[in-house]
């Protein structure tokens, strides 16, 4: 290449990168007026207003001048008060900015120019625009800024959030700060995604409730009605009900709608509570009825349809699997394991008996397959619950599980405890990574949420991450 | 149906008088009261089923004949009778 050849490519890669800056920033001015509400939720923070020293030696007020008045006028004004006229704003008309050479207080400066009415249409002091440290701001922090509007973009606006100690623990009600997931941090990432569907194979869930309705999957058009050559045809809209061989899996118990809560409740909708999700596609795979027990032969016909479901085109990623019993099925596991083989992760209670797994084991929660995850509980105090289950060897993670607020029936919200609300936090978790990650594979996805465990002192030989999950560190990848 | 813990108390004592072949009068109730069980089988969960694993509240019913104790127990969808011959029992859902 000659010299003249470098200086002309010079030239044209300057220009290059210079358009692809400016074309960066009018998108980054786009998006910014597309998101308008004070509400939504974004990645970048939004600046706060700090007021400006008066020894500093930046302008200290912006002046706007009536159309009439010109800038040699509000230079002389501003040299009769020792004022320099600083800048003239040329994008606005008439804006200038005006710096006292008396060191006077900016508010005292502003209060002058604005009582010249004849001649400024508004004057206000320069405040300093800063980012919110949002990344080093701990959770007692946000909450008590929660009605900064600046700040309130991190926050879900749902009223009952400030009781839902495992998404933001600011030690109400006797807990211990942080000992949460970290999802106020996690959501700085993503907030989900309606592209995740999980199911909760469970009670049914009520499908109609207010906060849950917008996150539940209804078949999409290009996926045909459910056909199984024993059972028969099934026009499942909504979902599946094993329990009734029927495909209306209305919840009639409770305890399936308070796990899809958990998992997907529909976030920053100034309504209930937040899931872990604010969007997510809710499959409901009912076998247990209104008792909240059911068969284990009704738990595989229900995990086999979202094997066919996943099969016809459905996006299911994590089965949510709040229930056990001591009792081994090879055939459930088998199940379990196919499901597996089609890249959906398995996230299972370890049970309730306070006993050892490693010991006497609790199924499905014990099966040793590459896609089950099995769940403890915590409490608010970040120790494991005093029902628990436990075992180093076969419970894997563990995560809040004690008072845990979620939806019921009827549109109601209620507190409920067991590994049943904590396994619905890994299942909600792992959905969320998906949502940042969609390529990642159920082993990969398994591997993050085991690994990116807070090591606790109280979980030190009671399960095998030693950890409770966090959702802020799944995330990273 | 759906029981209150007296009807829960009454429709055990008539499960019981059935297995044991006396009269409901023999049966005496020891105690009846307010229990969170560990999950929703009640912490009785029959043979080949699964239960929801949240604490579930309910009644603990004891009942005595013959100089034996029987362990009931019930929320307002199921009576189940625990480790009677050395399983539990779905007695009504």
């Amino acid at each position: 290449m000659n010299r003249n050849n470098f200086w002309i490519h010079l030239t044209v890669a300057v220009v290059i990168i210079s358009m692809a800056a400016i074309l960066g920033q009018v998108r980054n001015w786009r998006s910014t007026l597309r998101s308008g509400s004070p509400n939504t939720v974004k990645s970048t923070p939004k600046p706060i207003a700090v007021k400006r020293p008066a020894e500093e030696k930046e302008p200290e007020i912006l002046v706007k001048l009536r159309p009439n008045v010109s800038l040699s006028e509000i230079k002389k004004i501003a040299a009769k008060n020792n004022d320099r006229v600083e800048d003239e704003i040329e994008s606005v008309k008439g804006l200038v900015t005006i710096d006292d050479l008396d060191n006077l207080a900016a508010e005292k400066v502003a209060a002058q120019y604005g009582a010249m009415s004849d001649v400024v249409t508004y004057a206000e002091t320069n405040d300093k625009i800063e980012l919110a440290p949002i990344d080093i701001l701990s959770p007692s922090d946000l909450l008590h800024r929660e009605s900064d509007p600046s700040v309130s973009v991190l926050m879900p606006n749902d009223p009952m959030f400030k009781d839902q100690w495992a998404l933001n623990n600011v030690g109400q009600n006797g807990g211990k700060s942080e000992s949460d997931i970290r999802a106020i941090k996690a959501w700085l990432k993503t907030q989900g995604s309606s592209e995740v569907v999980v199911a909760v194979l469970d009670s049914g869930v009520d499908y109609k409730h207010t906060d849950l309705a917008a996150n539940m999957w209804v078949r999409p058009d290009n996926v045909p009605v459910y056909k199984d050559d024993e059972l028969g045809t099934f026009d499942d809209l909504h979902g599946f009900n094993a329990a009734d061989n029927q495909s209306d899996p209305m919840d009639d118990n409770g305890h399936g709608t308070h796990c899809a809560g958990i998992i997907g409740a529909e976030g920053n909708n100034d309504e209930g509570i937040t899931g872990i999700n604010w969007k997510v596609e809710i499959m409901p795979l009912k076998f247990m009825g209104r008792g909240g027990f059911g068969t284990t032969k009704d738990a595989i016909e229900a995990i086999n349809y979202a094997i066919d479901r996943k099969r016809a085109g459905v996006n299911v990623k994590v089965i949510n699997a709040s229930w056990g019993s001591t009792l081994s099925s090879k055939a459930l596991e088998d199940t379990i394991r196919a499901a597996g083989e089609e890249g959906i992760l398995f996230v299972a209670a370890s049970g309730n008996s306070s006993t050892n797994n490693d010991r006497r084991p609790h199924y499905p929660s014990n099966y040793n397959l590459p896609n089950v995850i099995s769940v403890a509980a915590l409490d608010r105090t970040d120790n494991l619950a005093s029902f628990s289950n436990f075992g180093a060897k076969t419970v894997h993670v563990a995560a809040p599980g004690r008072d845990i607020l979620s939806t019921w029936l009827n549109d109601d919200y209620r507190e409920a405890s067991g590994t049943s609300m904590a396994t619905p936090y890994v299942a909600g978790v792992a959905a969320l990574i998906w949502a940042s990650e969609p390529k990642l594979t159920m082993e990969k996805v398994r591997e993050r949420v085991l690994k990116s465990t807070d090591k606790l002192d109280s979980l030190n030989g009671k399960v095998e991450s030693g950890g409770r999950i966090n959702a802020e560190k799944a995330l990273e990848n | 149906m759906s029981f209150t813990k007296e009807s829960a108390v009454q429709r055990a004592k008539k499960d019981l008088a059935g297995r044991l072949n006396i009269a409901e009068s023999e049966i005496e109730t020891v105690s009846a009261s307010e229990k969170d069980f560990s999950d929703m089988s009640l912490g009785a969960p029959a043979e080949d089923e699964m239960s929801a694993q949240m604490i579930s509240s309910g009644w603990s019913i004891n009942l005595s004949a013959k100089g034996k104790k029987y362990d009931y127990r019930a929320d307002k969808y199921q009576l189940r009778l625990r480790g009677y011959n050395g399983t539990n029992h779905i007695i009504e859902s």
